[in-house]
């Protein structure tokens, strides 16, 4: 749970015709981060990545087969999950003729669907068309029959039927407003047949958008829609007709191209992957990070599959050369249980931390709820928040991680609800156990400071596993470091024991004083006497003083006082804490008085009940943000600020989810 | 009185000290005379317009880059008279003449949306319209195609105009409808922001300005339609802006089925036909309109100062000047005569006439 998956570098080199079998196991196994074999030392050897592109051309073809079926079916897509991963070049045949059957069952369906639709859309489109000309009483066939007359209706923007009017004044003409939409006019434009074209010249140049009309239309437009909505009429039965044979096809294969699709994706997905591999002639190599829990089972496995003609070779980290000279870090594979899994997010956010880092989500998540809860404390609320959160869990897949934060935040806050005695604000519903905020505030100052003291103290101990692991001895002394560490819980102690007991005794000061001070000359002067003794031991000889070294005694002197009033600033910023938890409860107060000023004058109960329903809807809603933004703010500059440097790099599954085509 | 001076006291002042940074007749001199175009660019670089030029002893820019970033200056004195206003009528008025740059840049990502070219390619193109842009240009170049476009700018002030040019777009599969419907939406916002104007005075001296440069632009186009793109007067009517004040539309039919120059400006109302009666080349027609133009905005300068028509015509009398400067280098570029671009700039006769040695 502190560390990340123990992992170990594996090396799969394996003649061409087994390359299949080894692709469905690692597919199998998934916790795989590949590495592109042409970025290694292999790669100068002659590994060329090789992906096998009529393959991935078939798959890619079959994708969109696919998709278009699962769009006109209007299934919705969703994830499925795979059981056994099938060998790519193999699995495609059987994928493409399950496609096929079903096409072969819904596509003439669809077809007869689709021109259906489009059929209906062009007859509404013609019925709104003559709808606008319906007010001026027309006979289309009438019109038609003219012999030396030509006519063209459309519409026109408003503003441009007197400049149009203008400029047909040279030819004999009639423009007949028929109806105004939208900021255009409905115009029946007619002229000679012989001017037709300057007619039509000038209808193009005022913005003229064409009513087209179709010469079979006969009779009145009056007449003419009459029978067009009849035929709508029919259309729309039929079309319904054919909508539920779709809905049946949908509901009888949508299951089936869905287990397709992922099936095809996954496949897709192993083919794409090979441009991580390398090939030389006919063996093909493969190299990555695995959990070293898996090994055993994927060694197994590939000899079994490559009838012991493969080589799996497992390296430990630290003879990995490249990781040695750092060229190459190991990702970093979380290890947490489902419950602190969520809070993952909000570690990633500040960082991702180093193979040899204390993995600190653990960490996160307990102190996370415990601010959370401390400045949230209320039963009625807590509640509310975990109902929230549970809607999210359920309603929306995306959030699931945030849905369950939401939860655990809930019931920290109905926890400390219960030992503050409170729920929606009200106090006298249930005894408090352990204390109610607004009658002890100076004691929730002192135990806020506690909890920044026990939080700070925390991190300096994981910066000195952190020390330790990474091998970085010469920090030890430094004010980050171990001395610094001893010298705030000396600071620590004496104001704990000035609090708690009473004022430090002579000795005490004493003592205090003198550790306080060679811990400060310590810290100080560590980094000048390291300078000197590395360019003593580059040099040999010479003098001891080396030039610059006042500068960096200066410079050692500003940074340790800077950590150690940083150390107090981030002790005293913990007082937060006891703030918001007071701020929450005087909102509580708040919100009661004003219930009680609108009873008072409004002298209904309905209205007391609803402002304090309301200002219970505001406090969650407002404080809960509050909270949530201090105690992340608390997490980051606080508490990981003193041992988390994060850089490190993210395991990336075989088959991490990436947009899906 | 008193009320407008405290109104437009401080626009007056900061658009009088705008108006000193033009090209004095000097510098126009100077410029005319150069040699070439890189000494051209050299004196450039002494007047107000040297902050958008690179050095032009190093590199000369392409000329359409050029002439963007020689925008600039007009660009950001727009912003500047916008933010010495005090009422936000006046503002949307010099805003709505801002928009018209606007406007020249959706044209180009039309183009480029209607050329497959991305925005790389028609970037140097673009006029640098500043803090007063009020389009989110990132969106519009995210846009796949023309309609798209359109969607996009449908709730906006070019929407309704460009969706009355969108079915004769799609009929003629070209964008003149479009860049047409562009221009027209400008005038009717320009239209829209003078109606609301409260001050009747402002909205007189300002309809006095846009109807006389809508005649202008009116008789210009028609020369154009005319003359470059061959058009038919029937369609060249429907092309032209409403609402101008000496040109009517049947004054505007007569001009667009005009046989020859003579009988062109015999059609032009008196106050044209007297400053034209000596043209008779259709090339300088245009030039000749944009100097009573110029002579007109210079007009309003005298007189009663406190009024929104001083920054209005400033900022057309600067369009000007950047367009005859342009028009000065690209002839620079093709090393034409000093007489030849003489003739084809409107540069105003200011008062301070300079009188070239020798």
């Amino acid at each position: 749970m502190f560390r990340p998956v123990k992992l170990t570098r594996v090396t799969i080199q394996t003649p061409e015709e087994y390359i299949s079998e080894v692709m469905a196991i690692l597919g199998d196994l998934r916790l795989l981060h590949l590495i592109r074999v042409e970025e290694t030392h292999l790669g100068r050897l002659g590994y060329v990545a090789h992906v096998n592109t009529t393959l991935l051309g078939r798959y890619d073809a079959l994708l969109v087969r696919i998709n278009r079926l699962l769009e006109d079916l209007q299934f919705p897509r969703s994830s499925q999950v795979v059981g056994k991963t099938p060998r790519p070049d193999k699995v495609i045949f059987r994928l493409e003729e399950e496609c096929t059957a079903v096409e072969k069952e819904s596509l003439e369906v669809l077809e007869q669907r689709n021109k259906l639709r489009s059929t209906l859309f062009e007859h509404q489109t013609l019925i709104d068309r003559l709808r606008l000309l319906e007010p001026a009483g027309l006979e289309l066939d009438r019109l038609y029959s003219l012999r030396y007359t030509t006519f063209h209706a459309g519409l026109i923007p408003e503003e441009n039927l007197e400049r149009l009017e203008t400029s047909l004044g040279e030819i004999h003409h009639s423009l007949i407003p028929i109806d105004r939409k939208e900021g255009r006019v409905v115009l029946l434009a007619m002229a000679l047949k012989e001017d037709e074209a300057i007619l039509l010249r000038a209808l193009k140049s005022a913005f003229w958008d064409p009513l087209e009309l179709s010469t079979e239309l006969q009779g009145s437009v009056t007449s003419i829609l009459e029978r067009l909505t009849g035929e709508e009429q029919q259309l729309e039965d039929d079309l319904a007709e054919l909508e539920n044979k779709c809905k049946a096809l949908a509901h009888q294969f949508g299951g089936k191209l869905q287990q397709l699709r992922e099936e095809l994706l996954l496949g897709r997905q192993l083919l794409l992957a090979q441009e991580k591999f390398g090939q030389i002639d006919h063996t093909y190599l493969l190299t990555g990070w695995l959990p070293i829990s898996l090994f055993d089972d994927l060694k197994q496995r590939v000899m079994k599959a490559s009838s012991d003609k493969a080589l799996v070779e497992q390296i430990d980290p630290a003879e990995v050369k490249e990781v040695r000279s750092g060229i190459l870090s190991i990702p970093i594979l979380f290890n947490n249980p489902a419950l602190i899994r969520p809070f993952e997010r909000l570690t990633t956010l500040y960082g991702t931390p180093t193979y040899e880092e204390v993995e600190p989500t653990a960490f996160l998540a307990i102190t996370f709820l415990l601010l959370f809860g401390i400045m949230f404390g209320d039963v009625g609320h807590g509640a509310v928040l975990c109902a929230l959160g549970y809607l999210v869990f359920k309603k929306m897949f995306r959030y699931l991680d945030y849905g369950i934060i939401l939860m655990e935040c809930g019931l920290s806050a109905i926890v400390f609800g219960i030992l503050y005695g409170s729920v929606f604000g009200l106090e006298d519903l249930i005894p408090a156990l352990w204390m109610r905020p607004m009658e002890n505030i100076s004691y929730f100052m002192k135990v806020s400071a506690g909890i920044g003291i026990s939080m700070i103290s925390t991190g300096l101990i994981l910066n000195l596993v952190n020390i330790l692991r990474q091998h970085r001895y010469g920090e030890l002394l430094s004010a980050s470091g171990l001395a610094g560490a001893l010298f705030y819980w000396l600071i620590a102690g004496l104001g704990v024991r000035y609090f708690l007991i009473g004022p430090p005794s002579a000795f005490e000061i004493l003592f205090a004083k003198a550790a306080g001070g060679l811990l400060f000359t310590l810290m100080i002067l560590q980094r000048p006497v390291r300078q000197l003794l590395a360019r003593r031991s580059r040099t040999k000889k010479g003098r001891f003083l080396v030039p610059g070294i006042g500068v960096t005694f200066l410079e050692s002197l500003v940074e340790v006082l800077d950590e150690l009033l940083r150390y107090l600033a981030n002790t005293a910023s913990f007082v937060r804490i006891a703030a918001f938890a007071l701020a929450h409860a005087g909102l509580f107060m708040a919100v009661f008085t004003l219930a009680d000023m609108v009873r008072s004058a409004q002298g209904s109960g309905f209205f007391y009940w609803l402002t304090l329903i309301l200002g219970n809807v505001v406090i969650i809603g407002l404080e809960g943000l509050v909270v949530s933004i201090q105690t992340v703010r608390l997490e980051y500059y606080e508490f990981f600020s003193k041992f988390f440097r994060g850089g490190g790099k993210p395991f990336q599954p075989l088959f991490e989810e990436k947009g899906t085509p | 009185m008193l009320l407008a001076a405290a109104r437009y006291g401080y626009a007056n002042a900061k658009v009088r000290a705008l108006r000193s940074r033009k090209l004095t007749e000097q510098d126009r001199h100077f410029l005319l005379t150069a040699k070439d175009l890189t000494s051209c660019l050299s004196y450039l670089a002494t007047t107000s317009y040297s902050p958008c030029l690179a050095d032009p002893e190093k590199t000369i820019p392409e000329l359409p880059t050029l002439e963007r970033q020689l925008a600039q200056p007009l660009l950001g004195h727009y912003a500047k008279v916008v933010y010495s206003l005090r009422g936000a009528k006046e503002r949307e008025l010099i805003l709505a003449l801002f928009r018209r740059f606007e406007a020249e840049n959706l044209k180009i990502v039309l183009r480029a949306l209607f050329a497959n070219l991305n925005r790389d390619a028609v970037c140097h193109l673009l006029y640098p319209l500043g803090r007063l842009n009020d389009l989110d240009w990132d969106t519009l170049w995210s846009c796949k195609s023309v309609s798209e476009l359109l969607e996009h700018l449908r709730p906006g002030i070019f929407g309704q105009s460009l969706q009355h040019a969108l079915p004769q777009f799609e009929a003629q599969g070209r964008l003149f409808p479009l860049e047409m419907g562009l221009d027209f939406s400008c005038f009717r916002i320009l239209r829209q922001a003078i109606s609301a104007l409260g001050s009747r005075y402002d909205r007189t001296v300002t309809e006095k300005i846009l109807t006389l440069y809508i005649d202008i632009l009116n008789i210009s186009w028609v020369i154009r339609l005319k003359k470059d793109y061959g058009l038919r007067p029937e369609e060249i009517l429907n092309y032209t802006l409403p609402e101008g004040s000496l040109i009517s539309l049947a004054c505007l039919n007569h001009l667009a089925r005009a046989e020859d120059i003579a009988e062109f400006v015999n059609h032009l109302p008196p106050a044209f036909r007297h400053e034209l009666s000596t043209i008779r080349d259709w090339a300088k027609l245009a030039q000749r309109l944009e100097t009573y133009f110029l002579k007109a905005l210079a007009r309003i300068f005298s007189g009663q100062p406190f009024h929104i028509g001083i920054a209005v015509a400033y900022l057309l009398e600067k369009e000007i000047e950047l367009a005859n400067l342009i028009t000065l280098l690209q002839a620079k570029a093709r090393n034409l005569p000093v007489e030849e671009i003489g003739n084809r700039l409107s540069w105003q006769i200011t008062e301070s006439v300079y009188v070239p040695a020798g």
